[in-house]
C-alpha cells in the first residue's frame, strides 16, 4: 500500500422556509493531522459570514468550530476544501489475530489502572447516543467466545453487521436510536457504526466512533463503496497496547487508505459534522455534497 | 433539668427504634441543655397554644405565598409549604464544629472540581477512578478548561447531614450544582421568627440575613464589566413548573436580581445578553437554578428547551460567570465520594473533618465484592446523579426485587453505590396535637466568597431540616410528603434580629421583555375575566329576580351573547333559550368548566400562569389574590341561581381587589404600564365588539327594546350614565357616553387616551412602536369624528375598521417590546 493524497470538497447547505433570526452552530469539519494522515491545506467558507467564530479542542483532540450568525438568513452554506494525504500504517493492528483476548481488555478497562486504559475507558462507557449499550449484548455475544482476540471478535462483528443489516438511506434519520436500527436491521453507515460500538461496549470493551470520508470513485476495477458521496462513519475497537483497530462495518473492511478521518468521539453526538440551534427558520432542508478525489487521478 | 413542664413529649413507642439518637432528649428522657431555653420559652406546649401558633404560621405561609410543586400532583401545581412549629436546635459548640467541617468540605470539593475540569491530575494519579468520572453523565466534557472566574466553582453548596445513633453527624449527600432550600430556610425563619418571637430572642438564635448578604457580595466579585458598564446579574430558573419555583422567585426578590428563563437570554458574539424592552443588556453573572446539562442546547444537551444556546461558549470566553460553574453537578454523584478522605490529604494536606456515611462505588472489583458480601444489610443508590432511581433498601425488598437488584449489580456494577444505612436521629414534630419523634435530615449550606486572599468559605448558621412523614422506614423527601423545620443555632445574642436583612441592590435596570409580555397578558386575562363575569352576573341576576320587567327578553339577548362569547356549552345548544334551569347550567359551566377555553375557569388559570411567570415582580398580596381567584373558580358552586350569583359576586370582588392592588403596589414604571396596557386594550376591544354585536342584535324586534340597557350594564357604564343624565337611556347620549365621553373611565375614548399616554412614556421600541403610536393616534381621530346616533347593523359596520386596528395594536406591541419567546430548534 502506498500513501494517497486527496482533494476533498464538503458542502453543507441549510435552507429555511422562514428567515432564521439567530443561529448558533458547532461544526466538526477540521481533520486532524497525525501518523495516519497529513493535512496540507484546509479552507472553510461560510455564507452568510458568521458574526462570531471560535475554535475549541475537545477532550478527544478534535477541533470544533463554534459560530453564530446574527443577521436574518434563509440559507446557510458551509463549504470546506481539504488537501489530505492518508498514509499506509502504522496500523499496529493489521493482524487482528495478534491482539489480546477480549476478556483481558475488558478487565483492564474496568478499573483503568494505567494511562493507556484510562484514555480508552471513556469509549467503553455509556455515551449520549448509546446510554445503555446492554441492548446489544445478545446480538454481540456470538462474536465473543472465550479467549478470542479482541481484534478478531470485532472483525467478526463488522462482518456480521454487514451481512445482517441492509443499507437503506430511507430507513433512518440522524436521530434514529441504535435500538431501532438493531430491531429493523437497516440503516446507513452512522447507524452501523453505532450498533457496532454498542455491541463492543455491551461486552465491556471500548468502541469509538470515527467520522470521515470515503474515496468517491473507486480505483479502476474495484467496486464503488457505499457511503462515498456523503460524510462517512465507521468504528474502532481498542486492542490494549496494540492500540485502535478501525473497521468499516458498512463495507466490511478495515479502515484503510480509502478512509479519511475527520473526527473521533464516543458517538455521533460528540463529533457531528454540523449541528446548531436556530431561532426561527420554520421547516428546514439540509443538503450535503461530498467529493473525495485522489489528486493524482 | 426535671421541670415537668419542659419534659419532652417524645415517645419511642411508635416503631422508632430505641437505638436512634434523640435530638431533644438525652439519657433517661432528660432534656438536652441546649433545648432548655426553647422549651422554657414555648412552655406550656399544649394543644391550644400550639393550635394558635399553627394558625398563625399557616396564615403567614399563605400570605407570603410559600409553595412547593409536587410533580404529577392531581391537586394542582402549588402546595402550601409544610413547616413544623418546633425548630431543630443545635448547640453553639456543635455547630461551630459542623460549620468548620462543612467549610473545609466545600473548599475540598471546589479544588476537586478545579482538577477534574482542568489538569485531571487526580485521575492520572489513580486517586479518582477514571471510569467513575468518564462514565458519569454529569461529567460535561465541553466544560473542561472553561475558565471559572476567581476559581469559584461552588458559589453555594449544600450538604445533607444525618446523625447516627452514636451522635455523630455524617454527610449523606452533596448538593453541588444548584442547591435548593436556602430560600425556604429563610422563609421558615421569617414565619417561625414571628410565631415564636419570644423564643427566638430567648435562645438568641443566630440570624440568617448576613449569609445572604455574603452570597450577593460573592456574585459581585464574579462580574467583569467592561469600563463604563454596570454589572448585571440574573437568576436563571427552569420556570414555574419546577418543584422549587417559589424559591427561585423568592431568592430573586431577596437578592435583588431579576428572575429569568432561558428564552430571556441570548448569546451574541460570545457575550450573554438579557432581552429587555430597551434592547439587549449585557449579563455578567448568572446565578442558575437550572441543571448543568440543560443550560445549553448547543454544547450540552440538544433536547433542552430551557437553556441558552451558546452559554458554554460565552463562559469559555470568560465574559460571563455562571454560579455554580457549569459541570459542578459531577460531585453530586456518589461514585467518587469514597475518595474524598484521601483527596483531602492530597489537595489540602489536611484530614477530612466532617465524617461521611459509609458509601462505596461498586464499579471496582473490591467495591463489588464488598457489596455482594454485605448485600442483605445495605442500601443501594444510583452511582450517578443523572440516574433518578430511588435508593433500594435491601431489607425492604421482595424476593423478585432482590433478585433483580442482584442481577443488575452483577451485570452493571458501575451503576451502583452501596451504603451502610445510617439510622437517622429523631426530633419532635407537632403532629395531631402532640409532639412525636420523626427522623430528620439536616441540609446545611456554605457560600464561597472570593476576596483578595483567595476564597473565604462561610456556613449559613442554620439550615433546612426535613423530617420523615411517618415512623417506620424514614424516607426524607419533599417530593414524598416530608415536612420542614426551622433550624436554630444559639449564640446570636439576646437581641438577635429575626428579620432577614434584605440584600442591597434592586431590580433596577431595563424590564426584561418576557416580563413585559407576562404583565401585558396578566392585564388582558384579568380584564377578560372581568368581562365574562359581568355577562354571567347579568344572567344570574335575572335568574334570581324572576319578576324583573323585560327579564325574558333580556335573558334571550344574554343567552345569545353567551353563545357569541363561546360561553354556551355545546351540549346545551339545542335547548330552549330562556329556560332558567338550562341557563343556570350554562352559567355554572361558564364559571367552572376548564374545558370551555373562554370561560372564567380557563381564563383565571391562564391569569395565574401569567402571574407565576412574573412572580418576582408581584407583591405577595397581589399574587395571593390571583391564586385565590383561581382556586375559587375551581370549587364548584351549587347549581342554584342564588348560589351562582353569590359565587360570581365573590369573584367580582376578588377582581376588584386585584385592580386595587395593581394600583397600590406596582411602581409607575414600564411594568405597571404594560399591565395596564393589557387591561386597556382588552377593555377597548371588548367594548367595541359588544357595541357592534348589540347594534346588530337591535334589529331583532324581540331584542330591540332591551339592547340599550344591556349595553350600558355590560359596558359597566350604567351608574355613570344615570349620574350624568338622571333619565332613561337614549341612543345618542348612551352611545356617546360609552364611546366618546373622556370622563367615563369605561369609555372607548378613555381607553385609547390612556393607551396613547402609556405608549408615549415607554422607552423607544423602534418602527413597530412608532406604528403602534400612529395607530392609536389615528384611532382617536376616527373616534372623534364618530357621531353615534343609531344602533343598527350600519353603525356596527362603521366600527369595523377601528376594531381591526385595535387587534393590530397587540401585534405591534409584541414586535416592539416582547421577545418572541420562541424556543430554538435544533438543526
Amino acid at each position: 500500500m502506498i500513501a494517497v493524497r486527496y482533494r476533498i470538497r464538503h458542502l453543507t447547505r441549510y435552507e429555511y422556509a422562514v428567515p432564521v433570526a439567530l443561529a448558533h452552530h458547532l461544526v466538526h469539519l477540521w481533520p486532524p493531522s497525525g501518523p495516519r494522515q497529513t493535512v496540507h491545506a484546509a479552507e472553510m467558507r461560510i455564507d452568510p459570514a458568521p458574526a462570531w467564530m471560535e475554535e475549541r479542542t475537545d477532550g478527544f483532540g478534535n477541533v470544533g468550530r463554534l459560530l453564530s450568525i446574527e443577521a436574518p438568513h434563509t440559507q446557510l452554506e458551509i463549504a470546506v476544501a481539504l488537501d489530505v494525504t492518508v498514509h499506509p500504517g502504522p496500523d499496529a493492528t493489521r493482524d487482528p489475530a495478534r491482539t489480546p483476548a477480549w476478556e483481558t481488555v475488558r478487565d483492564r478497562l474496568r478499573e483503568a489502572p494505567d494511562a493507556g486504559s484510562r484514555a480508552a475507558c471513556a469509549f467503553a462507557l455509556p455515551s449520549t447516543v448509546i446510554p445503555e449499550p446492554a441492548f446489544c449484548a445478545d446480538y454481540a455475544r456470538p462474536s465473543f467466545p472465550p479467549g478470542r482476540p479482541v481484534g478478531e471478535a470485532a472483525r467478526d462483528l463488522a462482518h456480521r453487521i454487514h451481512a445482517d443489516f441492509a443499507f437503506d438511506a430511507a430507513a433512518t434519520t440522524v436521530s434514529t436510536p441504535p435500538e431501532t436500527v438493531l430491531r429493523d436491521r437497516r440503516g446507513v453507515c452512522q447507524d452501523f457504526a453505532h450498533v457496532m460500538i454498542a455491541c463492543l461496549r455491551s461486552m465491556g470493551v471500548a468502541g469509538r466512533y470515527v467520522s470521515g470520508y470515503l474515496r468517491t470513485r473507486p480505483p479502476p476495477g474495484q467496486p464503488r463503496l457505499a457511503g462515498a458521496d456523503a460524510s462517512h462513519a465507521w468504528a474502532g475497537v481498542w486492542c490494549g497496547d496494540a492500540g485502535w483497530l478501525d473497521l468499516d462495518p458498512t463495507n466490511d473492511m478495515p479502515a484503510g487508505p480509502d478512509h479519511v478521518v475527520l473526527a473521533i468521539g464516543r458517538d455521533y453526538h460528540d463529533v457531528s459534522p454540523t449541528r446548531g440551534v436556530i431561532l426561527g427558520g420554520g421547516r428546514h432542508g439540509l443538503t450535503i455534497a461530498v467529493d473525495v478525489e485522489p489528486c493524482d487521478a | 433539668m426535671t421541670d415537668p413542664g419542659l419534659a419532652p413529649a417524645s415517645d419511642t413507642a411508635e416503631g422508632v427504634a430505641d437505638a436512634v439518637w434523640d435530638e431533644m432528649a438525652g439519657g433517661q428522657g432528660r432534656l438536652r441543655p441546649h433545648w432548655t431555653p426553647l422549651m422554657r420559652a414555648m412552655s406550656p406546649v399544649d394543644p391550644d397554644r400550639m393550635a394558635e401558633r399553627g394558625d398563625e404560621a399557616r396564615r403567614l405561609i399563605r400570605q407570603n405565598g410559600v409553595t412547593y410543586n409536587v410533580y404529577g400532583d392531581p391537586l394542582g401545581l402549588e402546595r402550601p409549604w409544610p413547616l413544623d412549629l418546633m425548630p431543630l436546635v443545635l448547640s453553639a459548640e456543635e455547630w461551630a464544629e459542623l460549620a468548620t467541617g462543612a467549610c473545609q468540605r466545600a473548599r475540598l470539593l471546589n479544588a476537586v472540581l478545579a482538577d477534574l475540569y482542568g489538569p485531571q491530575t487526580l485521575i492520572d494519579a489513580g486517586a479518582v477512578p477514571a471510569p467513575a468520572v468518564f462514565g458519569d453523565p454529569g461529567y460535561l466534557r465541553a466544560c473542561r478548561n472553561v475558565p471559572v472566574p476567581r476559581g469559584l466553582w461552588l458559589h453555594l453548596v449544600g450538604f445533607d447531614l444525618g446523625r447516627g445513633p452514636d451522635g455523630t453527624w455524617r454527610v449523606l449527600a452533596d448538593r453541588t450544582q444548584a442547591p435548593s432550600g436556602t430560600g425556604y430556610a429563610l422563609e421558615n425563619r421569617l414565619v417561625i421568627g414571628r410565631v415564636l418571637r419570644d423564643a427566638v430572642r430567648g435562645v438568641g438564635v443566630q440570624p440568617l440575613g448576613p449569609f445572604f448578604q455574603a452570597l450577593r457580595d460573592a456574585l459581585e466579585t464574579l462580574a467583569r464589566p467592561d469600563p463604563g458598564e454596570e454589572p448585571r446579574f440574573v437568576l436563571l430558573s427552569p420556570g414555574p413548573f419546577n418543584e422549587t419555583y417559589f424559591e427561585h422567585a423568592y431568592l430573586a426578590r431577596h437578592l435583588g436580581i431579576p428572575l429569568v428563563e432561558g428564552a430571556d437570554l441570548t448569546v451574541r458574539g460570545g457575550t450573554l445578553y438579557l432581552k429587555t424592552i430597551e434592547g439587549l443588556a449585557r449579563v455578567h453573572v448568572v446565578l442558575r437554578r437550572l441543571d448543568d446539562d440543560f443550560c445549553d442546547p448547543l454544547e450540552l444537551r440538544p433536547d433542552s428547551a430551557l437553556g441558552v444556546p451558546g452559554l458554554t461558549a460565552a463562559a469559555r470566553t470568560g465574559r460571563v460567570a455562571v454560579a455554580n460553574a457549569l459541570g459542578t453537578g459531577l460531585l453530586e454523584s456518589a461514585a467518587i465520594k469514597r475518595a474524598l478522605p484521601d483527596l483531602a490529604g492530597r489537595l489540602l494536606g489536611e484530614p477530612l473533618r466532617l465524617p461521611q456515611s459509609d458509601q462505596w462505588w461498586c464499579g471496582t472489583r473490591a467495591g463489588l465484592g464488598r457489596a455482594l458480601a454485605g448485600f442483605d444489610g445495605l442500601v443501594f443508590r444510583p452511582a450517578f446523579a443523572a440516574d433518578r432511581s430511588n435508593p433500594l433498601v435491601v431489607a425492604d425488598l421482595t424476593r423478585p426485587e432482590r433478585e433483580r437488584l442482584m442481577a443488575g449489580l452483577r451485570s452493571e456494577p458501575r451503576r451502583f453505590v452501596a451504603e451502610t444505612p445510617v439510622a437517622l436521629s429523631t426530633s419532635p414534630v407537632w403532629i395531631d396535637g402532640r409532639l412525636q419523634p420523626r427522623a430528620i435530615v439536616l441540609r446545611i449550606y456554605v457560600a464561597g466568597i472570593p476576596g483578595p486572599e483567595g476564597i473565604a468559605w462561610r456556613a449559613m448558621p442554620g439550615g433546612l431540616t426535613r423530617f420523615a412523614p411517618d415512623t417506620g422506614r424514614p424516607v426524607v423527601s419533599m417530593q414524598r410528603g416530608s415536612g420542614s423545620k426551622d433550624t436554630w443555632i444559639p449564640g446570636g445574642g439576646a437581641h438577635a434580629d429575626t428579620r432577614p436583612a434584605r440584600a442591597r441592590g434592586g431590580l433596577g435596570g431595563a424590564l426584561p421583555s418576557r416580563l413585559a409580555d407576562g404583565l401585558f397578558w396578566l392585564g388582558r386575562y384579568a380584564e377578560r375575566a372581568d368581562n365574562v363575569l359581568s355577562l354571567l352576573r347579568g344572567v344570574a341576576v335575572r335568574l334570581v329576580d324572576v319578576e324583573r320587567p323585560w327579564g325574558d327578553a333580556e335573558l334571550l339577548v344574554l343567552r345569545r351573547l353567551m353563545a357569541w362569547q363561546n360561553l354556551w356549552p355545546a351540549e346545551l345548544s339545542t335547548l330552549p333559550d330562556t329556560d332558567g334551569r338550562h341557563l343556570a347550567k350554562a352559567v355554572h359551566a361558564a364559571l367552572h368548566e376548564p374545558g370551555l377555553p373562554d370561560g372564567v375557569r380557563a381564563t383565571l388559570q391562564r391569569l395565574a400562569r401569567c402571574a407565576s411567570s412574573v412572580r418576582d415582580r408581584l407583591a405577595p398580596d397581589l399574587w395571593r389574590v390571583i391564586s385565590d381567584l383561581e382556586q375559587t373558580s375551581g370549587q364548584r358552586a351549587r347549581l342554584s341561581p342564588s348560589a351562582l350569583l353569590e359565587r360570581i359576586e365573590t369573584l367580582v370582588l376578588g377582581q376588584a381587589a386585584l385592580v386595587g392592588l395593581e394600583e397600590e403596589t406596582i411602581l409607575r414604571g414600564p411594568a405597571w404600564r404594560f399591565l395596564r396596557l393589557g387591561r386597556w386594550l382588552e377593555r377597548a376591544q371588548f367594548l367595541l365588539a359588544l357595541v357592534q354585536w348589540l347594534a346588530r342584535a337591535a334589529e331583532d324586534p324581540e331584542a330591540g327594546p332591551v339592547v340599550l340597557d344591556l349595553l350600558l350594564e355590560l359596558g359597566e357604564s350604567a351608574s355613570g350614565y344615570r349620574e350624568r343624565f338622571a333619565a332613561a337611556p337614549e341612543r345618542g347620549p348612551a352611545l356617546a357616553h360609552l364611546l366618546i365621553e373622556e370622563s367615563n373611565p369605561r369609555s372607548l375614548a378613555f381607553q385609547l387616551g390612556e393607551i396613547a399616554r402609556a405608549l408615549a412614556q415607554l422607552p423607544p421600541g423602534g418602527p413597530a412602536a412608532e406604528a403602534a403610536a400612529a395607530t392609536i393616534a389615528a384611532l382617536r381621530e376616527d373616534l372623534g369624528r364618530t357621531v353615534p346616533m343609531t344602533l343598527d347593523a350600519t353603525f356596527a359596520e362603521t366600527l369595523g375598521p377601528m376594531a381591526a386596528a385595535l387587534r393590530g395594536l397587540s401585534d405591534l406591541l409584541t414586535r416592539a417590546y416582547f421577545s418572541p419567546a420562541v424556543v430554538g430548534q435544533a438543526v
